[in-house]
């Protein structure tokens, strides 16, 4: 195993999981990252410029992406007919690329039924689309208790949920991954399509809260 | 967790379902090795070199304690490293000198 | 895993077939390909003392290896 055999020739270095800020010596992980890539590059599996451009893949990746595909589904039912039935598709007729084999498939809420999306294996997320996710979407609390105990989990989000309305948990595994398509607030009508895009979170197409007008909006 | 077959078939990243606390709403940025380490992560994928199914399955093999212990991106470089070593990809020794030639380049 | 054992019904089929995730994670890239099922669930079906609405339930893909037929 890795860390067996390393630490038995080299210096430990004290590693922070917070910051690097602490000090200019690379944390132990940090270095093993850089030491795999160094000899992967040298033995070439791939190149140097593939890690260079994946990272600003990464960066460009933010939910302003998908914000941009909400709120194209709420002005135009073509289009939201179309996302529906192949998340994927609809997201690259508006030039959003995927990088990887994943499918997407987008859950829309509704008056009756209301999507949260969780990976409780892991941490599966629509990173094409979002970005990638926060923490508390990556760590044991949520992705335990959103399969279990929905309500709760979206009570800590400040969302509550009539019990007339049907919780749906989707739990992402294997290669497919979910975006949810938040309700539109009400008020927006005529809204230009910015404006609309501008209103959509993160946490709203994770599921986690609702799509809300922001304190005082008037038209 | 009563019988060690309890072990076997609940392994540590199968917690759906499990008691928990509350969620702390914890937001950070990457640092730069973390974000190197997707991308890593990536690439390697996009080569089938080691996939994310394997990369997850090498995450789960670490045990209880590392996950516990090491951070996200810590338990996914380990995991590479790992998988690479099992795919006679590089060996213990080759990290090991390249990690050393790194630690005296990037600190002198 | 919470669903082994449990009863649901199968709400759509995912296309095209794919390799197996399970195989994959021995980096089997290729191979037999079959489906996965998007499967429903009743949260009451999978947690005895489920405190929210009836209505509420899940939805997960799982490879087709993992499934069995019941007839009702």
């Amino acid at each position: 195993m890795a860390g067996r055999d390393l630490a038995v020739s080299k210096s430990v270095h004290d590693h922070s999981h917070d910051s690097a800020g602490d000090s200019n010596e690379p944390g132990y992980f940090e270095l093993m990252e850089a030491a795999l890539r160094e000899l992967l590059v040298e033995k070439r599996y791939f190149g140097a410029d593939e890690i260079r451009r994946q990272i600003e893949v990464l960066d460009s990746r933010t939910p302003a992406l998908g914000a941009q595909v909400v709120a194209r589904a709420w002005t135009d039912p073509a289009f939201k007919t179309r996302l529906l039935a192949d998340g994927r598709a609809a997201c690259e007729e508006l030039g959003i690329s995927f990088y990887d084999d994943t499918r997407l498939i987008v859950l829309e809420n509704t008056e009756t039924v209301h999507n949260l999306i969780v990976c409780t294996l892991c941490s599966c997320y629509p990173r094409p689309v979002l970005g990638l996710p926060p923490d508390w979407y990556k760590l044991k609390p949520y992705r335990a208790r959103a399969v279990v105990e929905p309500r709760a989990v979206l009570a800590e989000f400040g969302t509550i949920i009539p019990d007339d309305v049907e919780i749906r948990v989707s739990d992402s595994t294997a290669m497919v991954r979910y975006l949810v398509l938040p309700r539109r607030p009400e008020g927006t009508e005529g809204w230009p399509h910015e404006q609309l895009a501008a209103l959509v979170t993160r946490d709203a197409m994770i599921g986690v809260i609702p799509v809300n007008l922001p304190a005082g909006a008037a038209r | 967790m009563s019988k060690p077959e309890d072990l076997v078939r609940k392994l540590p990243n199968d917690i759906g379902g499990d008691p928990a606390e509350q969620i702390e709403r914890r937001e950070r940025d990457l640092e730069p090795w973390e974000k190197r380490c997707h991308a890593l992560a990536d690439v390697l994928d996009f080569h089938k070199i080691i996939n994310t199914e394997e990369k997850r399955r090498g995450v789960e093999a670490l045990g209880t304690e590392m996950i516990a212990n090491l951070s996200y991106y810590e338990r996914w470089v380990v995991a590479f490293t790992n998988i690479a070593f099992e795919k006679g990809i590089l060996s213990p020794g080759e990290l090991a000198q390249k990690m050393d030639e790194l630690r005296s380049r990037w600190t002198c | 895993m919470y669903l082994r054992g449990k009863a649901g019904t199968v709400e759509a089929v995912i296309e095209p077939i794919a390799v197996d995730n399970e195989r994959e994670g021995y980096g089997r890239n290729a191979g037999t390909r079959r489906h996965y099922y998007r499967l429903a669930f009743a949260m009451t079906e999978l947690w005895p003392e489920y405190a929210g609405s009836p209505a509420d339930g899940l939805r997960i893909e799982v490879y087709e290896t993992w499934l069995e037929g019941i007839s009702r």
